[in-house]
């Protein structure tokens, strides 16, 4: 029995004690084939799934190297039917191969004639698979790439594409690095993407997932669309591209509801590609405008399952999915895994603190017991009303003004849901007030101020949620949210979590109502960001006000 | 020539009671002599049981003596001979010779004295037990009748075709009936037939002129089954070449005729085709080589899972204890209420029947015979639960190792197509125990140190060559192998030390599975990590009063080497319930909290502890209310209503402990009009109970402690010895009494045939030249046992026999016959006298007296 850092259980779950002087090397060598799942502060929990050991064996990794690893590291006997099962799980990816066919194109290669004759027999695969070749080929629909990876996937089969990419229209990128560099791990980062051909790249908010992008487009010197969430996203990717590379103001179209743009590098919003007019997306022909060489998705977690579609039929093509957290609401990362490719780096947002790159983080949940006469009318409301009624209590007004006077030098984000809470908010701090409703203009021009300390406060809704660049802001105070969404906590974090100037920590506020589904959802949504290590404190709002007075 | 029962005889003392502990059936009810004893030996019942415990070396020693007895006019058959029809090693056959003698399937002339080496074994003739035929079939090894047999059932004139075409000189049938006889003459011819056909050089000779397709006939016949159907010739056609090869087969004396439609190879020319084999070839003991396991893993994992299994009963216990489930009206429990336990317990239904038949099994959980019935814990289940974990273990894999019962079937549905429920009594499966020891055994097999994993279709293997006649299915192989793996008696597939000392029970060296489980364990981690996420890991097997903790305050997420845990308000809330304050919680966590405890975990605690018992349940069995506060403040502080136990919720109502017929009349009496609201709406809240049968003693205990199996064992070894001393001086004391009332005959006069009368003094009794099982003393055996005993005796040797049949009319009649065959409640046999062949029914036949 070694005395290693690792416990492996039975369910499949590693347990990595991290105080233990083998931690480090132990978290490099299972970083490739574990998930991992939650990172607090003592013990990080990985998880062995069948996809996690499919990425390690897309990445080049064994079954043999995965079981010495935990052999290796191990503190306790690993239990053998787990070993059994790796090498079993590990042994089906790649049983199937996609190749191109000098004459037929793009072929389905089996190395395992049982295989093929099982998947051939499944009736998913019905309509994808074209004539048999021989007893190991079958030509492939070029159309259905995607859609047989998927259904390959869901058959416990993953194939193995060796069908390479289209090299795409070539043109010239190079990074611009005058006055900044690359960090060790956004290099690291590409060269993995690179290596691979398409997959994910998991970087934390902040973390500067933007000059991930912009290396890889230099990497690929070809025309490259980059997919994001919405217009301010764009400009911002846009002004980001200028500042960081060679590429000039012409050759940056874009591609939104406001202009339609094709340019040797495009950015399109989700939503102007998932338009749909009597049914049919209007704005398809985007991606065959040109012959691109790189597809850039920003916040892969977000993409909606139209874009899943149609990223279907660009198999052929690189992709590079970005974004802070794998976890999606609706469970569909095998999709993200079989379509835009397996996750090609990976890093904790401890990790990637601790370097410095990211500022260090505060979170706090404030509770506030609500007055007797709110409670009564909480427990008597409607079911659909409840959080409603809860997130935006009239009482965390005086907690937010505590809040924000507890920090008078900060850049303070105000973070809400509801339009009626904000706005009452906005008027309370005498703070400019951003959501849907207003313009891009007002939008970046209220930014702009922002970023320059022009303006000290900002109360937005959820369009500030993503991709909105706030470097100085060190504060956010959450009073509502969609209900218990993990990843919108964590985006909300990584608003603030710019490193400050001189090395400030950032402070995170959410603001509770105590006994509600209020508090219930925040639990649900801090779990995330509790399990990347993210400890909150709890606080009562009674103190926070009790403080003031004391002051 | 000896007998079967002299054989016995001179076995002696030591040599009986190793028989009797060998066959312990022959030793229950004990015998009253040996006669009896060597006809109990040779019951079919007995040589089945004996049977079915043989290895397939043992089994093919005795089916070759079988076989080879009495071919071509031999007596037995040597151990030379027996190593050269199984193709073995003389050397290997001497054990397997050896076993089977001792169990009295295969005898000897003189005892075998103990130091015989096996090279010395060779020349010993060996006869096989009598009854052995008819339990063996009528083929033994495959082999057809004897030749003797086979050419006895043709005419006088076939016998001299075939004599003809065999070239044998054979004399002229008697025209006169006088001397010699007719049958003599007859025997004499068959005898010397046969003697000519057992030759394998004459058979090679006939064959090298046998018609084309001769070969191929007698090459389908040869390895068994003996029998083949006659070729019949296509319609209108004369013959067939096939069944020309038969018919020339057959008169040549190579076939003969089973009966219209069947054609038999007979034994001794099969074994001159199979070059003497009796057995093709005989399998060594098969060597399973399995996978290697590091023993380590298998100490970790079978450690696992029997903590997991200990766990479990325990749970079970708990859940049972407050809501025992109702008893099935067929007995068992409820497929509905079992997923329900399975549920609580979040394992699958299958494991959850196994811990309920071994919870069973173990005396934790009975039914408690009232009305209706339920399955609740027992008395003994709280001094199971006191008891360390490894103890607790013990407890239940002995009780799984000894249960007659088949949980694996729990489940699936009976040739009715109703389901097997747990516990249900049709599940008693009464050979279960002997095959959990025999799978478990072959996995003993390999050493300790190198524990091997072998799998279902490996073991099964074995099985089948250490008990041919008893190879247990596959299936219940691996349902022994699954649940052995549930238990911890296996790890990873290979037997763990645990499981080896529970296999080995009392040992010398005094390890109990118990002990062993102990050392397996790894020590205990008194420690808990807990982090900001409200989760606590165990970095290892946490220490009882850790466990403890854990499982009063948090919910389980992950198990295994070590465990995960995470806090949550209903956990907490749970502890809280217990009886723990948040104080003492947070100071029990922190103890063991190496980190300290998290903010985030001690607000939990305090927030749920604030709004723990804000609303407040208590117990009452009816309640008063008036609009008059004034009124109930006076009933609540009059001392006369005090037994009444009146508590004032408000002051409005008073809740009462006493039921509301004697709150009523209480009232009445104190001069109020007190009305009954809505009887039906009575509150009672009912307190949870846990409910306890005891269980008589009998149940208990279902393994004697090793000191009392000791001292039973030698018990049974004194108990043993005894009855084969009494049984050797009872023969003694017949033999004396015989020799002082002087009617003792010489041997010769022994063989003279005279039929004994009813009521005259039996002739001969010691020397016996003939008779197997000797003859009776007195006017012949009416013990039927011995009866059925002798005339199988008489069938196999030939010999004849007098019997009193008892008439339908109810009169008797003597006749001396010479039984064929013994079979079926009947008898065969053929009365030389007046040529004529009788089946008597056993029943009818009074009593059988040796000629």
């Amino acid at each position: 029995m070694t005395d290693g850092p690792l416990i492996v259980q039975s369910d499949k779950t590693l347990l990595l004690e991290i105080d233990h002087e083998q931690a480090a090397a132990c978290r490099r060598a299972i970083a490739p084939f574990a998930e991992l799942e939650r990172a607090p502060e003592h013990v990080h929990t990985y998880r062995l799934t069948p996809l996690g050991l499919w990425n390690a064996r897309a990445a080049g990794h064994d079954a043999e190297q995965v079981v010495s690893v935990l052999l290796e590291y191990s503190r306790y006997p690993v239990p053998h039917a787990l070993l059994v099962d790796v090498a079993e799980t590990m042994a089906r990816y790649g049983r199937l191969q996609l190749v191109s066919h000098p004459t037929h194109g793009l072929v389905l290669h089996a190395l395992d004639r049982a295989v093929l004759e099982e998947v051939l027999r499944s009736r998913r695969t019905a309509g994808l698979l074209g004539t048999r070749l021989d007893d190991d080929d079958v030509v492939v629909h070029a159309s259905e790439r995607g859609h047989l990876k998927q259904v390959l996937l869901k058959l416990g089969w993953p194939v193995e594409d060796l069908a390479g990419y289209v090299d795409g229209e070539a043109h010239p990128i190079a990074l611009d690095e005058t006055g900044w560099s690359l960090r060790p791990y956004q290099q690291q980062a590409v060269e993995s993407f690179w290596h691979g051909g398409s997959g994910v790249v998991v970087l934390p908010c902040g973390a500067g997932k933007t000059l991930v992008g912009a290396a890889a487009m230099a990497q690929s010197q070809t025309t490259t669309l980059i997919l994001v969430t919405n217009t301010v996203s764009a400009r911002q990717w846009r002004d980001e591209l200028l500042r960081r590379t060679t590429l000039t103001e012409d050759e940056i179209g874009e591609y939104s509801g406001a202009r339609k743009e094709v340019r040797p590098v495009t950015i399109a919003t989700y939503q102007v590609l998932t338009t749909r007019r009597k049914g049919v997306y209007t704005h398809l022909e985007l991606l065959d405008a040109r012959d691109w060489g790189l597809i850039l998705y920003d916040e892969v977690h977000l993409l909606p399952a139209p874009i899943f579609r149609m990223t279907a039929d660009l198999q052929a093509r690189r992709r590079l999915g970005l974004t802070a957290t794998l976890v999606r609401e609706d469970g569909r990362e095998d999709e993200v895994f079989s379509l835009i490719g397996p996750k090609r780096f990976d890093a904790p947002w401890k990790d990637i603190e601790a370097q410095g790159y990211v500022a260090p983080a505060d979170c706090v949940e404030v509770r506030l017991t609500l007055p007797d006469h709110d409670r009564l009318t909480y427990a008597t409301a409607e079911p659909e009303d409840k959080y409603r009624l809860a997130a935006s209590a009239a009482g965390k007004n005086k907690v937010v003004e505590q809040l924000v006077a507890r920090h008078p030098d900060d850049q303070i984000l105000v973070i809400g849901q509801y339009l009626d809470q904000l706005e009452l908010l906005a008027d309370h701090l005498d703070a400019p007030l951003i959501t849907g409703a207003t313009t891009v203009r007002e939008r970046e021009r209220l930014f702009a101020a922002f970023r320059t300390g022009e303006v000290s406060r900002l109360v937005v809704s959820k369009v500030a949620n993503f991709s909105v660049d706030l470097p100085e802001a060190a504060v956010a105070i959450q009073v509502s949210g969609s209900f218990g969404s993990r990843q919108e906590e964590a985006q909300r974090l990584g608003r603030i979590m710019r490193p400050k100037a001189d090395g400030r920590t950032a402070h995170f506020y959410a603001v509770v109502a105590r006994d509600t589904v209020d508090q219930e959802f925040a639990a649900h949504r801090q779990r995330f960001l509790a399990e990347q290590g993210y400890a909150y404190r709890i606080l009562d709002a009674e103190d926070i006000l009790e403080e003031h007075t004391q002051d | 020539m000896a007998t079967f029962t002299e054989h016995l005889r001179a076995r002696g003392e030591p040599g009986l009671t190793a028989l009797l502990a060998a066959r312990p059936d022959l030793a229950a009810p004990p015998p009253s002599s040996v006669r009896s004893l060597s006809a109990r030996a040779a019951n079919r019942s007995s040589l089945d049981r004996a049977l079915a415990g043989v290895d397939a070396l043992v089994l093919a020693a005795v089916e070759s003596v079988l076989a080879l007895d009495g071919v071509a006019g031999s007596r037995g058959a040597t151990a030379a001979d027996v190593a050269h029809a199984t193709g073995t090693d003389p050397a290997r056959t001497g054990p397997p010779v050896r076993t089977a003698v001792e169990l009295a399937l295969l005898w000897t002339e003189e005892p075998l004295p103990e130091d015989l080496l096996p090279d010395d074994l060779g020349d010993v003739v060996l006869h096989p037990a009598p009854g052995l035929d008819d339990v063996l079939g009528p083929y033994p090894a495959g082999l057809g009748p004897r030749l003797v047999d086979a050419l006895g059932r043709r005419s006088p004139q076939a016998h001299e075709r075939l004599a003809q075409e065999l070239g044998l000189d054979v004399p002229a049938p008697p025209t006169d009936d006088d001397t010699p006889s007719r049958a003599e003459v007859e025997a004499d011819v068959v005898a010397r037939l046969a003697a000519r056909l057992a030759d394998p050089a004459v058979v090679t000779e006939l064959l090298s002129r046998a018609p084309s397709g001769a070969g191929a006939v007698l090459a389908a016949l040869t390895w068994g089954p003996p029998v083949g159907r006659s070729p019949v010739p296509a319609p209108g056609q004369e013959s067939s070449p096939g069944r020309t090869a038969v018919e020339w087969l057959l008169r040549h004396g190579l076939l003969s005729v089973g009966d219209s439609q069947h054609v038999v190879l007979p034994r001794e020319v099969a074994l001159a085709l199979r070059d003497g084999r009796t057995h093709r070839d005989v399998t060594v003991h098969p060597e399973p080589d399995g996978i290697a396991v590091d023993p380590r893993t298998v100490d970790a994992e079978s450690a696992r899972e029997a903590e997991n299994a200990v766990r479990l009963a325990g749970a079970l216990v708990t859940v049972w204890g407050a809501d025992p489930p109702p008893v099935l009206r067929s007995g068992g429990l409820g497929s509905r209420e079992l997923r329900r336990a399975a549920t609580r317990m979040d394992v699958p239904d299958e494991l959850a029947a196994l811990v309920v038949e071994v919870a069973g099994a173990a005396g934790l959980v009975a039914d408690d015979g009232d009305d209706p019935p339920a399955i609740v814990p027992t008395t003994d289940a709280d001094d199971w639960l006191r008891r360390d974990v490894a103890a607790r273990w013990q407890t239940l894999a002995e009780a799984w190792l000894l249960a007659d019962r088949a949980a694996w079937l729990v489940g699936t549905r009976d040739e009715r197509g109703s389901l097997r429920s747990a516990l249900d009594p049709e599940l008693r499966r009464p050979w279960a125990p002997r095959l959990r020891r025999s799978v478990l055994d072959v996995l003993a097999g390999s050493p300790p140190d190198h524990p091997r994993a072998l799998a279902a279709a490996a073991v099964h293997e074995v099985l089948q060559w250490r008990t041919p006649r008893a190879a247990p299915p596959l299936h219940a192989v691996e349902a022994v192998l699954r649940e052995a793996g549930a238990l911890g008696v296996l790890g990873a597939g290979a037997l763990s030390p645990a499981g080896r000392a529970l296999l080995a029970g009392a040992t010398d060296d005094g390890l109990t599975p118990a002990d062993a489980l102990t050392a397996q364990l790894p020590p205990p981690v008194d420690e808990v990590l807990l982090q900001g996420d409200l989760t606590g890991v165990v970095p290892g097997r946490p220490s009882t009063e850790l466990a403890a903790l854990l499982d009063a305050a948090a919910q389980v997420e992950s198990r295994g080497a070590g465990l995960t845990v995470r806090f949550t308000d209903m956990s907490v809330r749970n502890a809280l319930d217990a009886g723990r304050t948040a104080e003492e919680l947070l100071a029990e966590l922190s103890r063991h909290a190496r980190s300290g405890v998290p903010q985030p975990l001690e607000y939990l605690v305090l927030d749920a502890a604030r709004r723990h018992g804000r609303v407040r349940v208590g117990l009452a069995s009816s309640y008063l209310r008036a609009d008059d506060p004034a009124l109930l403040t006076g009933l609540v502080e009059d001392r006369g209503l005090r037994d009444l136990g009146l508590l004032r919720l408000a002051p409005t109502v008073i809740a009462a402990q006493a039921p509301p017929a004697v709150l009523l009349a209480a009232l009445r009496e104190r001069g109020l009009a007190p009305v009954t609201e809505d009887p039906s709406g009575t509150v009672v809240v009912a307190a949870v109970t846990a409910r306890r049968v005891r269980v008589s003693r009998s149940r208990r205990g279902l393994r004697t402690t090793d000191d009392l199996a000791a001292q039973a064992d030698d018990a049974r070894e004194r108990r043993l010895r005894r009855l084969a001393k009494d049984l050797l001086s009872a023969d003694r004391a017949e033999t004396a009494a015989l020799g002082a009332a002087g009617v003792r005959t010489g041997p010769a006069t022994a063989e003279t045939g005279r039929a004994p009368t009813a009521g005259s003094s039996a002739p001969d009794a010691r020397t016996g030249s003939a008779g197997r099982i000797e003859e009776g003393v007195g006017e012949g055996t009416p013990d039927p046992v011995l009866a059925l005993a002798l005339l199988r005796e008489a069938a196999a040797e030939g010999r004849e026999v007098w019997i009193e049949i008892v008439g339908s009319a109810g009169s008797s009649t003597r006749r001396r016959v010479r039984p064929l065959r013994v079979d079926a409640g009947r008898v065969r046999a053929i009365d030389p006298e007046r040529e004529a062949e009788l089946t008597v029914a056993v029943h009818r036949i009074a009593s059988v007296t040796p000629a």
